[in-house]
């Protein structure tokens, strides 16, 4: 239809990137900085452009593509092939990286304009993603756990990026651990999958999914599982681990020590939803397993609540926002687990846009306090940034899930979801949204009034500096606040109860939450009222009045009640003290076992045993064979005629 | 009597070759204040070769010269593979031969008429083609290796090559008239009729298979038939080690193909076991040996030695599949080694032979550039992934288990990991030791460019290795 | 045993007599003659086999041309025998054994049972006007035409190498050019020096 092969575009879409990249990193030193960020940015505007085209052509057109674009070799009978799997899911999933993408590409002229890494900056962000595309559009596991493996590694380049910060490093190293943990897991149901189903490719996987639904195997002589389960667990590690649900979200508040706009498309609109992508995604698989989707069920409300908890009592700006995120990916994951996939990514999609804004926005206080980042120091900022300010209100909102704005339609419908859904454990988890709400609101405006309101607590110095930022950082703003207010509305319909996604999604019938409440879908006016009337807007409300009389009204309250449960404000300030058990039990433990392993391991056996004796075997090994090699010829005839004649025998006479 | 003449097409880039080579010699004594000529005019041959060779790339098998001639996709194949590490040995050669006194027209034509002996080997069909291609080869290495007449070093080398070249050739002809008194036949094809059937039972045979083992053995430098390999890649002008180390391994390939597997494939369950001795050895006494040496072409020498008991490793397997992963590892052997003698040639100036290890310390200081190709061939000569070597040592290895030899391939992969130390330790040398020698590094565009190309094709073709893979399995295909 | 056999045996025995020879006797002239006697003897052996233009062109190219140059180059050349003789009586042991050894080894393989006139058809005799010559060109010019170019090839690379590895000019060395000599000028040949006289010791 558009007169190019659309295999060909879509092979551009990410070779765009990859090319702004490469041309942004290696070759930096010869286009200035201009001509790195002229690249990148270059490259990521393609994308998008080109990914609008495909999203229209899918969505619209209705043309899907499944299918090889090459196959890179065949190792042992598995081939290794390079495929697109292009369907409304994906042409959503591209469209929102690729904007976020370009958003925050823009904003880090702004941002990192100082930085002397600024070309390394932009080649790693495109080069993320590149992979994150990768990732999305792949038609078959290996190439996903390319994109996936490829996104951890530059997040941990990008999360260490300002790599004389000792913090940093440990932040990143912290990062690429979790997340291996994470990936193990995957890597294991990939294992499974090829083992069960000898094939990789999600079509076929998929095609026999259905008939091996019953089955058990047992691997682990005594135990027996259902395969499904054990694949979708396994696989939902693997998204645990990017999507940072409990526990192994401890890397994504640590990754703020990255520059911001990392955080904003990194651990806000594009990596960290790799894991609710995924299970998405593997709805034909998971939708099988009841067992693994009240597994989903159950971690992601944990994570949406607990770790909402914790946001409410960090003073660090973007930790809030980070924990912020966990917690919704908390409520995406909930979303997929009561087979409301459709919910998980359309709350994917509008929290993609309102995070990297809040994220953003964040960064651009961050560059007015001279890279301060603690809200004890700021405050009253709202006359100095008005643009920030205005933008943030709207991010927040958008967060609480006020009407209309574009989160409060995705939160809506997921917590409707959950009370519509009788898998095990929903009951619980419509309590753990439902309180969400609440905490949502009060952490979202605890910072907003702790930043923009109430007396400046700052230095005279910092002060007198406060202005607001250039229009490279506002501009983002901008353009990311206005999805944020109308994404919502506009994409309810077709992505909620219309039939944007298609096959793309898999639901068994006895699952289909969303046609239930589609049954109720009256259209947008009757949606915002039955909201206005329902508790999660009361919920909100009331959190927002809560933080504001605790942050604006009387700013003294937090300290007395803090002081009052000194034992839950430890709790929550240590964050659950999943960072001491994981450096006592985890790390600490493995460092006695390595310690153990390498008095005897190493020192013993390899250092005395293994490389000084074979350094000592070596040494002794080639002086005989310096004694053979004597540089006299007629040695060397005869030891070819021994060669000759010891061959002969051992052949002639066995 | 009349006898038809035979068609020559199959044949034309040897012809087209072997004119050029006269041509250039004759071309030279009037031309020689601009001798350039002569370089220009050699590559220009290769380009020109490498056009006829793609122009008439074969679709199936046919052969010529009353069936003395074989016209395969895996000649095709070996030819193109000659023609570019040709073209890579004389352009980095140029700088190094003229800076020494060796810039005359001779080694080019030397290098040519070594090129049209392995071009003949490629296409042999016929145990006499066989030989007489391998001993083109051989006399124009010999004498190249003794071209720098002046150096005592080079002189020796040749004179050992020569007299071991020797010896393993008489093996060769004696294993060959074995063959030829038990078939009455010099023609492949037809031995191999001759002997099917005939099996691993019949011991005059496996008398005669074990000179030509050795022979073949001798050819690729494979314990214990390996003692020239150190003192002649040591010995030899840089440029001339670049010429020995790599287009003839992938000569000595067709060697094997055609009179291993062509001719005497019923004999497999004998040679298989001979290999993988030899293969063993080779793996263990290289790598081993390679870790104490000082000397960097020693060092390679013996890398060289443990590489190819590697690539025994797929021959062994006796499978088309086999074969396959070892023409592809055979490649990618020649290509890095092309590369890291080319770094010893660049580093090289006049005077000056950097063939020390310590004359690597610290490039990355004098040069990142270069420093990254090295740690790219270094690597890829590790296998470490991504690079190409990787999945040349994998193939090979996967080719082991696909023959149940599990032993054989975790011995495969200790000593593969024995010989990363070595290289490693070049890595090591180059980014976290300071530069003993400042100079710059200089070098002729092609040169660099090439070494360049050289370099970063073992990460870059990584997308493509599946067609390159492919294009082994083809021409390996095509054989039967 | 017929007159042939007789003769095929005399002539083996000589021709392994001489080679043993070649490579035991201490002067390196005698060896050299011992090396013309096997050649001359293999030439006896093939004329039996009724190669005739083989056995000439052995006796012409090997015992007429090469081995009377390699008598040259061993006179010319005065050959240390002493230091040649080093170490052969500590290698022998070894080395002879592995020599016995081998030469068992062949000799059961290759031994009759194999190899003897029973396993192989009699050759078809040839009729008195066969030209052996004549069958020889036949073949070289059509059947092995390709090896026969290569085997010229070949040659032709040797007479390159030995060019390019002992032809040097050395620098010292007088020469005419003749062009030179005919363009002189007379300016070229005599030169006026001007000299302060010396005074009269």
């Amino acid at each position: 239809m558009l007169g190019v092969d659309i295999k060909s575009i879509y092979l551009a879409i990410p070779l765009a990137c990859l090319i702004g990249s490469i041309a942004a990193g290696v070759f930096g030193w010869k286009i200035g900085r201009r001509g790195a960020h002229t690249a990148a940015i270059g490259g990521v505007a393609v994308s998008f452009f080109l990914s609008l085209l495909v999203f229209s052509d899918v969505v619209i057109h209705g043309h899907s593509f499944n299918g090889r674009v090459y196959t890179w070799a065949v190792s042992g009978g598995i081939p290794l092939e390079i495929g697109f799997l292009i369907d409304p899911l994906t042409a959503v999933m591209m469209v929102v990286v690729t904007f976020v993408s370009l958003m925050v590409h823009i904003y880090t002229i702004g941002y990192m304009a100082d930085d002397p890494g600024y070309k390394r900056f932009f080649s790693y962000t495109a080069l993320f993603t590149f992979f994150m595309l990768v990732l999305v559009m792949s038609n078959n596991f290996l190439q996903l756990f390319f994109g996936w493996e490829g996104v951890g590694l530059v997040s941990y380049l990008l999360i260490g990026f300002w790599f004389q910060r000792e913090s940093a490093i440990y932040a990143s190293l912290k990062a690429f651990l979790v997340n291996r943990v994470g990936d193990f897991g995957f890597l294991l149901g990939m294992a499974v999958i090829y083992l069960s189903f000898q094939t990789l490719d999600y079509e076929a996987v998929f095609a026999i999914a259905p008939q091996v639904a019953q089955q058990n195997v047992q691997w682990i002589p005594g135990f027996d599982w259902n395969l499904l389960t054990l694949i979708c667990i396994l696989l939902f590690i693997g998204a645990m681990g990017k999507s940072a649900q409990v526990p192994l979200h401890v890397w994504l508040p640590d990754s703020m020590e990255g520059p911001t706009p990392i955080s904003a498309l990194i651990h806000a609109a594009t990596m960290v939803t790799a894991g609710v992508f995924m299970v998405a995604r593997m709805s034909p698989l998971f939708e099988l397993s009841d067992t693994a989707l009240s597994v989903v069920l159950v971690i992601g409300s944990i994570t949406a609540l607990f770790l909402g908890f914790v946001a409410i009592v960090q003073n660090d700006i973007k930790r809030v926002v980070a924990y912020s995120t966990i917690s919704q990916l908390g409520y995406m994951m909930v979303a997929n687990a009561v087979s409301a996939y459709a919910g998980g990514i359309f709350h994917l999609v509008t929290h993609a846009f309102f995070k990297a804004l809040l994220f953003l926005a964040a960064g651009s206080v961050i560059i007015a306090m001279h890279h301060e980042q603690d809200m004890r120091h700021m405050g009253g900022l709202r006359r100095y940034m008005p643009v920030t300010y205005w933008t943030m209100v709207v991010g927040s909102l958008a967060l609480c899930g006020i009407p209309p704005f574009a989160g409060f339609f995705s939160k809506d419908s997921i917590i409707e979801a959950v009370h519509a859904s009788h898998i095990a454990f929903s009951g619980f988890a419509y309590f753990a949204v439902m309180t969400g709400v609440f905490v949502t609101a009060l952490y979202t405006f605890r910072m907003l009034f702790m930043t923009f309101h109430g007396k400046p607590r700052m230095d005279e110095h910092t002060l007198h500096h406060v202005r607001e930022s250039p229009f490279v950082v506002t501009f983002p703003l901008v353009m990311l606040a206005i999805p944020s207010v109308l994404a919502g509305a506009v994409l309810i319909k077709p992505m909620l109860f219309g039939d944007l996604f298609g096959t793309s999604l898999a639901v068994l019938p006895q699952h289909d939450v969303l046609a239930e409440m589609g049954n109720h879908y009256h259209g947008l006016g009757p949606f915002i009222t039955h909201g206005l009337e329902s508790l999660p807007f009361g919920m909100a409300v009331l959190g927002i009045i809560a933080a504001w009389l605790l942050y604006v009204r009387y700013p003294e309250l937090p300290g007395v009640i803090s002081e009052r449960a000194r034992l839950v404000y430890t709790l929550l300030l240590r964050k659950y003290f999943f960072d001491e058990v994981n450096d006592v039990v985890f790390a600490g433990g493995a460092t006695k076992i390595g310690t153990f392993l390498w008095k005897i391991g190493d020192v013993k056996l390899i250092d005395g045993f293994a490389v000084n004796g074979s350094a000592r075997v070596v040494g002794w090994f080639s002086s005989i064979v310096r004694y053979v090699q004597t540089g006299y010829v007629y040695h060397y005839a005869f030891a070819m005629i021994i060669g000759l004649f010891l061959l002969m025998t051992f052949f002639l006479h066995r | 009597m009349t006898y038809p003449i035979p068609n020559l097409l199959p044949a034309l880039p040897e012809i087209w070759v072997l004119g050029m080579a006269c041509v250039i010699l004759i071309v030279d004594l009037y031309a020689k204040p601009h001798r350039l000529v002569a370089y220009l005019l050699c590559q220009g041959t290769l380009v020109g070769a490498a056009l006829l060779t793609l122009t008439g790339w074969s679709t199936g098998t046919e052969t010529t010269f009353n069936n003395t001639f074989v016209h395969d996709r895996l000649s095709d194949l070996l030819k193109l593979t000659f023609y570019l590490i040709m073209f890579c040995v004389f352009a980095y050669s140029r700088e190094y031969i003229r800076e020494r006194g060796m810039y005359r027209a001779e080694y080019f034509v030397l290098g040519l008429f070594g090129l049209v002996g392995m071009m003949v080997m490629a296409s042999a069909n016929h145990l006499l083609t066989l030989y007489l291609g391998l001993e083109l080869l051989s006399l124009c290495l010999y004498a190249m290796v003794a071209f720098q007449r002046d150096s005592s070093q080079a002189t020796e080398a040749a004179m050992k090559y020569f007299v071991l070249g020797a010896v393993s050739s008489g093996m060769l002809l004696y294993g060959m008239s074995i063959l030829y008194g038990l078939t009455g036949s010099l023609e492949i094809g037809v031995i191999k009729q001759t002997i099917a059937g005939a099996g691993s039972e019949n011991v005059a045979l496996t008398f005669g298979l074990v000179f030509i083992v050795v022979a073949i053995a001798f050819k690729f430098g494979i314990v214990p038939f390996h003692m020239w390999v150190p003192d002649v890649y040591h010995g030899a002008p840089t440029s001339v080690t670049v010429y020995v180390g790599t287009a003839p391994k992938v000569a000595a390939f067709a060697l094997v193909m055609r009179l291993l597997v062509g001719g005497l494939e019923d004999l497999a369950v004998s040679w298989r076991e001979m290999l993988v001795i030899l293969s063993v050895l080779s793996m263990g006494l290289g790598n081993i040996v390679a870790i104490a040496q000082t000397n960097i072409k020693r060092m390679l020498a013996y890398s060289s030695v443990s590489h190819m008991g590697f690539f025994l490793l797929g021959v062994i397997n006796a499978t088309p599949n086999g074969y396959g992963s070892a023409l592809f590892y055979v490649i990618v052997y020649a290509v890095m080694s092309l590369g890291a003698f080319g770094m010893v040639i660049l580093l090289s100036r006049t005077g000056f032979e950097a063939e020390r290890l310590d004359d690597f310390k610290g490039l990355n200081q004098r040069s990142p550039w270069y420093a990254m190709i090295m740690l790219l061939l270094m690597f890829s000569m590790a296998g470490v992934p991504p690079t190409v070597g990787f999945y040349a040592k994998l193939l090979v290895i996967q080719s082991v288990i696909q023959a149940n030899m599990i032993w054989l391939a975790v011995i495969a992969v200790l000593f593969a990991v024995i010989g990363a130390y070595y290289y490693l330790r070049i890595v090591r040398l180059m980014y976290f030791e300071d530069a003993e020698d400042q100079s710059p590094i200089i070098a002729g565009t092609d040169m660099r460019v090439l070494l360049g190309i050289n370099g970063l094709a073992l990460l870059l073709i990584i997308p493509w290795v599946g067609v390159v893979i492919d294009l082994c399995g083809k021409a390996i295909q095509g054989l039967s | 045993m017929n007159f042939e056999q007789l003769l095929f045996y005399f002539f083996s025995t000589v021709l392994v007599a001489a080679a043993v020879m070649v490579i035991t006797i201490r002067n390196p002239v005698k060896a050299a003659l011992f090396l013309v006697l096997t050649f001359f003897t293999a030439a006896c052996l093939w004329i039996l086999l009724e190669a005739e233009f083989l056995a000439i062109a052995l006796v012409l190219v090997y015992v007429g041309a090469v081995m009377v140059l390699f008598l040259f180059v061993v006179m010319m050349l005065d050959v240390n025998l002493v230091r040649l003789r080093e170490g052969f009586a500590e290698y022998l042991p070894i080395g002879g054994i592995v020599a016995v050894l081998l030469v068992l080894e062949m000799a059961i393989i290759l031994g009759p049972q194999r190899f003897g006139l029973g396993n192989f058809p009699e050759p078809a005799g040839h009729a008195a006007d066969y030209s052996n010559t004549r069958e020889l060109g036949r073949v070289l010019y059509t059947a092995y035409v390709y090896p026969f170019e290569i085997a010229a090839v070949i040659l032709l690379v040797a007479i390159i190498a030995a060019i390019a590895l002992a032809l040097r000019r050395r620098k010292d060395s007088k020469y005419q050019d003749p062009r030179k000599q005919i363009r002189v000028e007379p300016a070229e040949r005599l030169r006026i020096v001007k000299m302060p006289t010396e005074k009269r010791g």
